[in-house]
C-alpha cells in the first residue's frame, strides 16, 4: 500500500504538469553542440521552432507518451494512477538514457544543459517530467487493475485477438529495427534502442495498468487454437515488415535457434526442476553431428545425408548423451547435479576444442557446411520473392526456424500436459512425495534429460546449416548460463516465457553493441532488476504465477484465507530453483 | 485366514545405524492398527520400508501373503498399499484437484478416478469447495484432510497414515480421528503411526508399542490403553 503523503489535488496538478513538461521536452533541443561521433539523432540539436513538425525518433515517442499522459491525467480513465505511473517511468527512462549518453559522449553536463551560449534542456526536462508523473500517482493508493469482460460474442473476441497480435507483430518489428543496425555509420543505435525500450515499456506498463494485457492473455487462453494460428501467421509476416532485411532476419533466426533450445532446457529445469549448467553441449552435439553428415569439405567423414535424416540422427545422438548425462540424477541431487552437468558442459567444450576424433575441427571449426535446399533447388540463403514481395536472403532459414519453434512448442505442450509431465512437476515440487505417489522418479528424470537433449539436438542441426560454420566457441559455459537465464527470466515451465526470455537475452547483447564495455554490466543490472520486481518471470507459468503473485490458479487475487488452525504456520512461499 | 499385512522380524539400517530392529506385527483386514512409541523409535522408518521407499536389512513383509519387501515403491502402491507420509508432503503449489490426480498416478481408469475424487470431496466438503485452490494455502487440518484424500486416490486396501495429528489443534485432531473411523467403516484397513497414543489407541483394534527399534508390547487398543507401562511411558502418568 502506497503512502499518501500528497493531497489528491496537488498530486493531480503534479501529474498534469509532468505530462505537459514531457511534451515540452520533446520540443526542446537536447544537445548544445554536435558530438564528436556525429550529431545526436532525430535533429536533436535543432531548435524545435525551426521545424515544428519534424519530430522523429525518440522525440516523437516522447511527444506521444506526453500526449497520452496528458489525456489520461485530465480525462477520468480506469486505474488512472497505474497508467500514469507506467507512462511516467517511460518518460523518465527516455530522459535518463539520453541524458546519460549525451553527457558521456559530450564530455560533461554542459552537453545537456547550457554551453557556448546554447541551451539544451530536453533530457533534463524529460527526467523531471517523468519524476512529476510518477510523483503525481502518490496522491492516493494505486487502484486495482480493472477486469474486462471475457464473455463477449466470439467474433468480437477474435477481432480483439487479431488486433492485439497485429499490434504485437508491429511492436516486434519496431523493436528489432529500433535504433537501426549498429556500426560506424550509426554510432547512436544503442541509446536509440534503449529510448525505444523506454517508450515501449511505458506504454506496455500503461496497458497492463488498464488491464488490457490480462484481458488479451485471458482471451488467448480461451481461444488457444485461434491464437496459435494467428501468432504463427504473424511470425510468417514479420519478413514483410520493416524488419525484413537480411541483417534482421539473421538476428531473428539466431534468436529462434536459442528459443527452441531454451524450450528444451525448460523441460529439464522448468518442469522436472533439475538444474543443468551444461545444456548448450546438446546443441553443440546436434550441430557437430549435422556438420559431419551434411557434406562439409572439412568433415573427415565425408558423408552427405538428406536433411531430414541428419535431423533425426542429430536428435538421436544428442538424446543418447542426454540420457548418459541424466543418469547421475539417480544418485546426485540439487547442487551436486548442477556440478555434474557443469562438468559435462566443460568436457564437451574441451573435447570439441581438441578436435576429438577429428569430428569437431578444433579451433578451425567446420566451415562451409552447404546450405539447405528447397525442393526446387533454391538454397536457403538465397533471397526469394513471395507474393510479389522480394524477401531478403536468410528468410527461408527464418521460416524454417519458425516452423521448428512451433513444433518444439507443440512437443513441449503435449509433454507438459501428459502423465509424464505431471510426474515431472511432482518431482520438481517434492521428489520423495512423488515417489510415494508411485512415480518412477529415476526413469522420469532420465527421460527429462533425454527429451531436453533431443530438442536441443534438432535445434543444433538447424543451427549448423544456418550459420554454415560450427566451432566450439559457440557452445561455451556462457551460452549455457544465458539459456538458463532465458528460462528463468521468461518464467520457468512457461512456453511463451522461454521464447520471450531467449529473444530478450539474445537480442539485447546484439542491440547493446554500441556500449561494448558496459553491455554485460547493463545486461546484468537489467536481469537483477527484473528478477527483483518480477520473480515469477516475464510470462509465468500458471502454477508459478499463482505461487509468486498471490493469485490462485484461476487468476483471482487471493485474500488472506482464514484458517481454523492458528497454531499451524503456513508454508512459506519461496520460489524453488 | 492370513493377515492383510504381516511384518516379520523387520530390521532397517541407515548405513551403520540400525533404526528398526526385529519389529514384528500384523494387520488384519478391516482393522485399525496403531504403532505407538516415542520419537526416534523407528515408526516412520517402518512405514517407509513397507511402502518401498527404504530397503530392509533383514526380515519379511508380506502383503496378502506375498512378500513385497523387494518390490519397487510404485509396484507396492499399485498392489494396494497407500502411504500418507509424515509431515503430509503435499504438492503445495498445486491445486487440491492436481494433488488428488497425482494420488491416482498409478491408476488409469479415468471414470474410477473421477468417482473416487467425488468420494473424497464428499468426505471432506471443504476440499471440494476449494478444489482449484493451491494446497499450500490451506490450514494444517485441511492439508491433513487432503493428504488422506490423496492417499485414498490410489484405491488402497491398506492405508498407512504417518502422524496425521501432527501440529493440529485438539478439535481438528478429533475430526481427523473421526475420519479414520469413517474410512474403516467403509472397508479400508488402516495402519496408523501416532505420537498421540491416547487418541490412537482409543480407536484401534490393535496396538503395538515400538521402543528403540523393537516391538515391546502388543494387544488390543483398549488393553494397551489400560496397561500401566504404556500409561507411564506415553501418557505421562507415573
Amino acid at each position: 500500500m502506497t503512502k499518501t503523503f500528497l493531497s489528491p489535488p496537488i498530486a493531480r496538478i503534479l501529474g498534469i504538469a509532468g505530462a505537459v513538461l514531457a511534451i515540452v521536452a520533446a520540443m526542446l533541443p537536447w544537445t548544445t553542440f554536435v558530438l564528436n561521433k556525429g550529431a545526436w539523432p532525430d535533429k536533436a540539436t535543432l531548435q524545435f521552432f525551426d521545424a515544428p513538425f519534424a519530430l522523429t525518433g525518440f522525440r516523437w515517442e516522447l511527444f506521444l507518451v506526453g500526449i497520452v499522459a496528458l489525456v489520461c491525467s485530465v480525462v477520468k480513465v480506469p486505474a488512472q494512477r497505474r497508467v500514469l505511473r507506467g507512462l511516467g517511468f517511460g518518460v523518465a527512462a527516455i530522459g535518463l538514457v539520453n541524458f546519460l549518453f549525451i553527457t558521456a559522449e559530450g564530455g560533461g553536463l554542459g552537453a545537456v544543459t547550457a554551453a557556448d551560449g546554447a541551451s539544451a534542456f530536453g533530457s533534463v526536462a524529460a527526467l523531471v517530467a517523468g519524476g512529476l508523473l510518477i510523483l503525481g500517482t502518490f496522491g492516493q493508493p494505486l487502484e486495482e487493475i480493472p477486469r474486462w469482460k471475457t464473455n463477449l460474442p466470439t467474433p468480437v473476441e477474435y477481432l480483439g485477438l487479431l488486433v492485439s497480435f497485429a499490434v504485437l507483430l508491429y511492436v516486434v518489428s519496431l523493436t528489432l529495427t529500433a535504433g537501426g543496425q549498429g556500426g560506424a555509420a550509426n554510432p547512436y543505435s544503442g541509446p536509440m534502442f534503449l529510448s525505444f525500450l523506454g517508450f515501449g515499456g511505458g506504454l506496455m506498463a500503461a496497458a497492463a495498468g488498464l488491464g488490457i494485457l490480462r484481458w488479451i492473455s485471458k482471451l488467448s487462453e480461451k481461444h488457444r487454437a485461434f491464437s496459435i494460428i494467428v501468432l504463427l501467421l504473424c511470425a510468417f509476416l514479420l519478413p514483410f515488415t520493416n524488419a525484413g532485411t537480411e541483417y534482421w532476419m539473421t538476428v531473428a533466426a539466431n534468436i529462434g535457434v536459442y528459443a527452441a533450445t531454451a524450450i528444451g532446457l525448460n523441460i529439464v529445469v522448468g518442469l522436472a526442476g533439475l538444474l543443468d549448467l551444461g545444456y548448450v553441449a546438446f546443441l553443440g552435439i546436434g550441430a557437430f553431428v549435422a556438420a559431419n553428415l551434411s557434406g562439409a569439405a572439412a568433415s573427415s567423414l565425408g558423408i552427405h545425408l538428406p536433411f531430414y535424416l541428419v535431423v533425426i540422427i542429430s536428435a538421436a545422438i544428442a538424446g543418447i548423451f542426454g540420457a548418459v548425462v541424466g543418469s547421475p540424477t539417480l544418485r546426485v541431487r540439487g547442487d551436486y547435479l548442477a556440478i555434474v552437468t557443469l562438468a559435462f558442459g566443460e568436457i564437451f567444450q574441451i573435447a570439441a576444442r581438441n578436435n576429438i576424433g577429428g569430428l569437431t575441427g578444433g579451433s578451425n571449426s567446420i566451415p562451409n557446411i552447404p546450405p539447405l535446399q528447397w525442393f526446387d533447388g533454391t538454397a536457403y540463403n538465397e533471397s526469394i520473392t513471395l507474393f510479389g514481395t522480394p524477401l531478403p536472403s536468410g528468410v527461408l532459414y527464418y521460416f524454417l526456424i519458425v516452423v521448428l519453434i512451433a513444433a518444439v512448442m507443440a512437443v513441449f505442450a503435449n509433454l507438459k500436459n501428459s502423465r509424464m509431465g505431471r510426474a515431472w512437476i511432482a518431482i520438481r515440487e517434492d521428489e520423495d512425495a512423488a515417489r510415494a505417489m508411485g512415480i518412477k522418479t529415476g526413469k522420469a528424470k532420465i527421460l527429462a534429460f533425454l527429451c531436453g537433449a533431443v530438442l536441443a539436438g534438432i535445434a543444433g542441426a538447424v543451427f549448423a546449416h544456418k550459420t554454415s560454420t560450427v566451432g566450439y566457441e559457440s557452445f561455451l559455459f556462457m551460452e549455457s548460463v544465458t539459456l538458463l537465464a532465458a528460462v528463468i527470466l521468461g518464467g520457468m515451465g512457461s512456453i511463451p516465457g522461454a521464447v520471450l526470455g531467449a529473444s530478450l537475452l539474445f537480442v539485447l547483447p546484439e542491440k547493446l553493441r554500441a556500449f561494448s564495455d558496459y553491455r554485460l554490466l547493463i545486461f546484468g543490472l537489467a536481469l537483477i532488476l527484473i528478477m527483483r520486481f518480477r520473480p515469477q518471470g516475464l510470462i509465468p507459468d500458471r502454477h508459478r504465477r499463482a505461487e509468486l503473485a498471490g493469485e490462485d490458479a484461476e487468476g483471482h487475487t487471493l485474500a488472506e484465507t482464514p484458517g481454523d488452525e492458528p497454531e499451524q504456520p503456513r508454508p512459506q512461499e519461496v520460489p524453488a530453483r | 485366514m492370513s493377515p492383510l499385512l504381516e511384518v516379520r522380524n523387520l530390521s532397517v539400517a541407515y548405513g551403520a545405524i540400525e533404526a528398526v530392529r526385529d519389529v514384528s506385527f500384523s494387520v488384519e483386514e478391516g482393522q485399525v492398527v496403531s504403532l505407538i512409541g516415542a520419537n526416534g523409535a523407528g515408526k516412520t522408518t517402518t512405514l517407509r520400508t513397507i511402502s518401498g521407499l527404504l530397503r530392509p536389512t533383514r526380515g519379511d513383509i508380506l502383503f496378502r501373503g506375498e512378500p513385497i519387501h523387494r518390490k519397487a515403491a510404485h509396484e507396492i502402491l499399485a498392489s494396494g498399499i497407500a502411504h500418507s507420509p509424515e509431515g503430509r508432503r503435499l504438492f503445495g503449489r498445486m491445486t487440491v484437484e492436481e494433488n488428488l490426480q497425482l494420488g491416482a498416478y498409478v491408476r488409469d481408469d479415468a471414470a474410477g478416478i473421477e468417482a473416487d475424487m467425488r468420494r473424497v470431496y464428499e468426505l471432506f466438503p471443504v476440499l471440494g469447495e476449494r478444489r482449484h485452490n493451491k494446497a499450500g494455502l490451506f490450514s494444517g487440518g485441511e492439508q491433513q484432510m487432503l493428504a488422506i484424500g490423496r492417499a485414498m486416490m490410489s484405491k488402497p486396501k491398506l492405508l498407512m497414515l504417518d502422524e496425521p495429528s501432527m501440529g493440529l489443534s485438539p478439535i481438528m485432531t478429533q475430526r481427523i480421528f473421526d475420519t479414520i473411523k469413517e474410512l474403516q467403516s467403509q472397508g479400508t484397513t488402516i495402519l496408523l503411526v501416532e505420537q498421540n497414543a491416547l487418541a490412537a489407541l482409543a480407536l484401534s483394534d490393535r496396538g503395538y508399542v515400538i521402543d528403540l527399534g523393537s516391538t515391546t508390547l502388543e494387544g488390543p487398543g483398549t488393553d494397551l490403553l489400560a496397561d500401566q507401562r504404556v500409561r507411564a511411558a506415553y501418557l505421562g502418568e507415573g
